[in-house]
């Protein structure tokens, strides 16, 4: 590539030290937050400096609350595993539905193939609200309000076209010329779907299940609606801290950075195939 | 003392103590033996269950529906006594005061027989009522085979008792002919005004009379305070903006939200009286109310005034009691005073809130689900949670007679009891009850936000505004 | 006979499941062809398009439109522009990097409605660390989602702000996949590099940039969970938009009729939306593999 000079190395630091402000710095505030009393949250003018506290995690994490009102149960670890259980497995039933299918638009021209697509990511945009009202009523008829599984169901909405779509562009960037080869040399199609095609699109693959896996995390209506109290996810437990008696904005920031947590270790770990540098480019035909 | 015995109760309901332990420690804090019995179990027991069959469902389980509110934290504390009086299994579904609303309708609206009996406001029962989702209370309440003789409906303060009641007729009167209990009164604010002590000494000031007054103090505060802004009051674009301070001093100067004409409802906010108080308001927030007023709900208001960034609040009273306590800076230097808006007025109007207990039209439980509201409307649980708790303010006239609750009251929240006696007498909820209570109150209050920020003037905005509600009536058919 | 099965055999699974989902979206549809508020039954009665024709005459419907299309304009146009900058900056690999891309990935793991519950105290003109930053830059009187004049600055920042790592990541992933002899091959002729941006990186980016912005448009029309957060629609109606507006319309004036109408005339706006950016990527697909 080209030899940077020093004038556009600086120009590089200055607006990447902007940009990791702007998007870091609440970030940033509201881990120091999850240290801090409600007191010292509500200083005027903010402060920096304060006596850190470890008391809203010890509150979220053993499931006791002290408030002005007396001890309240907060059931947060609870929703925590429910998020993890609710956007894992719906990201699980994503790739096994859409990745196949995926593959199927990217390497077939097929009768009603691209209208099946369209249907697929069609689902993307149905507005939430509207399904859920009436599926709410059907959910009770089929004995499915208030499982998992019915839930894991309605969340194919948020997972399945992200996942279908991202992932069928990269399959379509893979020569066909690669698997073709493979398959003369006398396997069957299974084997080359799951020994070359897959592995190729890895990148792709992860970097949806990732999205998914945020977005899926980030919803809150549908459980809501659909489920019992003991079923909620995250979201709906961080909102816990809204009380009559006050904000608990002290716990609010700490059930952020615990709801935080699995995500960003799922994307560490997804990091060396999300960004590896794909030195695939070469393979494109 | 109290203290003591609080921090006791909050380890026994946060699980961390057993009862034998809890009535062991009371003993030995001096708490009356009988007390401590009573609070856990067997006296009240035994004298509510001497002349009426309480076992009568045992085995029987319902569930509710709860907000997070200190009201449910109060009855989850007592629960057990329920439980060992009826035999009768309670669970029930928490969910935040955000969403809570959301769930309830998600729940009723899907016709889900999974709640029983549920949390819910008087206001809202003004939809579910004609929706067809909720009971009628008095069948129960007037049956002597399902209620306690010693329940006394009647020491239910009056105003709560009509304001939970109605006919379903749009525009009728509350509580009047042919009306049905659409719920049971639990817990009620009225709206007054919480101030902070050190902010009024140190600028020599007194909490205002009458809205001139208000505005005057307000304007004082926010110009000489140092920092804190004059007053703190509700502005988010939602119902809650209109029902508190709002309504309360909007009655006191004759202002009407709807009126009847000829059979028929039309809008009242374009009246001389409704504009005149409305450029007050609007004035008075535009002077010395939070900046961000627009984004203000329960939650901003009493934050504020919490830790010291408002001089005073017109809000629900309770809003101000939870923030003399607890972790708040200004602790222990909030008071109270009652406030009557217009000088010739001859009381003062406050508009209530009521968290009430409905029962669920969809149960499959419902003479128990009735015992268990029975129980949790009871003088018994009131004074528990009056007490020891902060259940306020409670529904029932022989709570309120009870010292060690005033004794506790008085001693903490300095001013609180006046305000109370003082507005009382003439609080009930002054709006018209019909199924569009909550779009006309949003779009009003949305019409408030306008004025404040000035994209319309106060005359025009409320024109607007009657405009714009007569033809919602009119094509809902009222 | 196999080979034709082959792809709706694959594609089969994932439609079924979600045809489902299909069924009470057309509940919905005859919902909102009928008068059908909960509270008033006795009123129920099928009514064709009037809930639609009402639509027409009414001045808060059209305000709605303008705002939800302006606020998908504005964070679409601002994350793409702001996402492609902060790919390309990234997009030499190498640990720092990488690093970097997951950190910035982090607000978009927060979700909007907790995350605008921590704008909204950021933003207070008494506790808000941001009121006081940019007081002591010398606006002291900034008023953030309450005013009628910077509210839609507001929460267009916090969309920015979650949803901008999102089109980045795609971007970035799509830049570091791209063939490299194009780019070798300019620089041994020394073609200058806005060159290269232009005819090469761009073009070839193109697929990417499209399905980011295709996913990232059917989100932000349907913005709900921030605005509502923050502003619940106000001040007055100035954000009032599509999901806000059926979200109230629902659950607070249980008038369901007239909430699934409005949200038909959401779904018709993006269906026509995403049609085009979908034949559009089509036919970009196809020149890419002629070249090929």
């Amino acid at each position: 590539m080209h030899h940077t000079s020093t004038a556009e190395r600086i120009l590089r630091g200055f607006l990447l030290t902007l940009v990791l402000l702007f998007f870091l710095f609440p970030i940033f505030w509201i881990f120091l937050m999850s240290f801090q009393t409600n007191e010292d949250i509500l200083r005027i003018p903010p402060s920096l400096f304060f006596t850190p506290t470890l008391e809203n995690y010890i509150a979220l994490i053993s499931g006791r609350l002290s408030t002005v009102a007396g001890d309240l149960d907060i059931a947060f670890m609870r929703n925590l595993w429910n998020s993890v259980l609710l956007s894992s497995l719906s990201v699980g039933v994503a790739l096994i539905l859409g990745v196949p299918a995926a593959y199927a638009f990217a390497r077939f021209k097929f009768r009603l193939g691209e209208n099946i697509a369209f249907t697929l990511l069609s689902f993307r945009f149905a507005p939430p609200l509207l399904v859920l009202l009436p599926l709410s009523l059907y959910f009770s008829e089929l004995g499915l309000s208030d499982t998992y599984l019915g839930l894991v169901w309605v969340y194919q909405l948020i997972a399945l076209p992200l996942i279908l779509w991202i992932v069928r562009g990269y399959f379509e960037d893979i020569s066909p010329d690669i698997e073709n080869a493979y398959r003369i040399d006398g396997h069957s199609w299974a084997t080359t779907f799951r020994k070359i095609a897959i592995p190729l699109a890895r990148p792709g693959i992860a970097a949806a299940s990732l999205l998914a896996f945020i977005f899926c995390w980030n919803n809150f209506v549908f459980a809501l609606v659909l489920a019992s109290a003991d079923k909620q996810p995250v979201t709906v437990g961080a909102l816990a801290f809204v009380t009559a008696s006050g904000i608990q904005y002290g716990q609010v920031a700490a059930a952020i950075v615990l709801s935080v947590t699995p995500t960003l270790m799922l994307a560490l770990y997804a990091q060396r195939y999300l960004v590896e540098g794909l030195s695939l480019g070469a393979v494109k035909g | 003392m109290y203290d003591r015995e609080k921090d006791l109760f909050k380890s026994y309901t946060a699980g961390k103590m057993s009862r034998r332990e809890l009535i062991e420690k009371s003993l030995k804090l001096g708490v009356a033996a009988g007390t401590a019995n009573f609070l856990l179990n067997s006296a009240s027991t035994a004298a509510m269950a001497a002349d009426f069959d309480w076992m009568k469902h045992k085995g029987k389980s319902v569930k509710l529906l709860l907000n997070k509110h200190p009201y449910a934290d109060a009855m989850i504390a007592n629960i057990d006594n329920f439980k060992s009086l009826t035999g009768v299994e309670v669970t029930y579904d928490i969910f935040p005061e955000d969403v809570y609303f959301d769930k309830v309708t998600a729940a009723l609206s899907s016709k889900s027989s999974q709640y029983d009996a549920f949390m819910t406001g008087a206001y809202q029962t003004w939809q579910y009522g004609p929706a067809g989702w909720i009971a009628d209370m008095n069948e129960f309440i007037s049956d002597p085979a399902k209620t306690s003789p010693t329940y006394d409906w009647d020491d239910v303060l009056p105003g709560l008792r009509a304001s939970t009641a109605w006919s379903g007729v749009p525009g009728a009167e509350l509580g009047g002919a042919d009306s049905k209990q659409w719920c049971i009164p639990w817990g009620f604010e009225l709206n007054n005004i919480a101030y902070n002590r050190k902010i009024f000494d140190k600028l020599g000031l007194a909490p205002p009379q009458n809205m001139n007054e208000m505005m005057e103090v307000a304007a004082k505060i926010t110009k000489d305070a140092g920092g804190p802004y004059g007053i703190g009051v509700r502005g988010s674009r939602s119902w809650a903006t209109i029902h508190p301070g709002f309504l309360s001093a909007y009655t006191n100067f004759g202002g009407k939200d709807l009126k009847q004409d000829g059979g028929k409802l039309r809008a009242a906010m374009d009246s001389a009286e409704s504009k005149a108080f409305t450029a007050q308001w609007v004035k008075m927030i535009q002077d010395s109310g939070p900046k961000d007023w627009a984004t203000y709900t329960w939650y901003q208001v009493g934050t504020d005034l919490g830790a010291g960034a408002s001089g005073m609040i017109y809000d629900a009273d309770i809003l101000g009691y939870f923030m003399n306590g607890g972790d708040n800076k200004e602790a222990g230097n909030l008071a109270y005073a009652s406030f009557k808006a217009n000088p010739d007025a001859p009381t003062p109007t406050s508009n209530v809130w009521i968290w009430s207990l409905a029962m669920s039209n969809f149960s499959k439980e419902r003479d128990a689900a009735w015992y268990f509201m029975q129980w949790a409307s009871s003088a018994d649980h009131g004074l528990f949670g009056a007490r020891k708790m902060d259940f306020v303010n409670p529904v029932r006239g022989a709570v309120w007679k009870d010292q060690e609750f005033r004794d506790r009251i008085a001693k903490s929240y300095p001013g609180y009891i006046e305000q109370y006696e003082a507005s009382a007498p003439d609080a009930k909820i002054y709006f018209t009850p019909q199924p569009l209570f909550s779009t006309l109150t949003t779009e009003w209050a949305a019409g408030l936000q306008k004025m404040v920020t000035r994209e319309v003037p106060v005359d025009e905005g409320l024109d607007q505004l009657a405009e714009s509600v007569n033809r919602q009536l009119k094509s809902a058919g009222l | 006979m196999f080979r034709r099965a082959l792809p709706y055999m694959l594609s089969l699974p994932a439609l079924v499941v979600c045809i489902g989902i299909l069924i009470p979206f057309g509940t919905a549809v005859y919902y909102s062809t009928q008068r059908y508020n909960l509270s008033f039954p006795q009123a129920r009665a099928f009514i064709g398009l009037e809930n639609y024709t009402d639509f027409l005459s009414d001045s808060a419907f059209w305000n709605t439109i303008e705002v939800s299309l302006l606020y998908t304009f504005l964070t679409v146009t601002l994350e793409l522009l702001l996402g492609l900058g902060i790919a390309l900056l990234l997009r030499k690999p190498g640990r720092f990097n990488n690093m970097v891309s997951i950190l910035l990935l982090l607000p978009l793991m927060t979700a909007p409605a907790i995350a605008a519950l921590m704008w909204k105290l950021m933003t207070n003109p008494n506790f808000g660390v941001l009121s006081y930053l940019i007081g002591l830059i010398g606006f002291d009187d900034f008023r953030w989602a309450s005013s009628p004049s910077s509210a839609l600055f507001t929460v267009v920042l916090v969309d920015m702000w979650v949803y901008t790592p999102f089109i980045m990541i795609l971007l970035l992933a799509g830049l570091r996949s791209l063939p490299r002899q194009p780019f070798e091959a300019a620089e041994l002729d020394g073609v200058p590099r806005s060159f290269v941006f232009f005819r090469i990186t761009l073009p070839m980016l193109m697929p990417y940039i499209i399905t980011a912005t295709l996913f990232r448009l059917l989100d932000s029309i349907q913005q709900f969970d921030i605005i509502y957060a923050m502003t619940q629609g106000g001040p007055g109606d100035k954000l009032m938009v599509f999901q806000v507006q059926s979200y109230l319309e629902f659950f607070q004036y249980t008038n369901v009729g007239r909430s699934a109408a409005l949200l038909m005339v959401l779904w018709v706006i993006t269906y026509v939306l995403s049609n085009l950016f979908v034949k559009h990527w089509l036919k970009l697909r196809e020149r890419a593999h002629g070249h090929a």
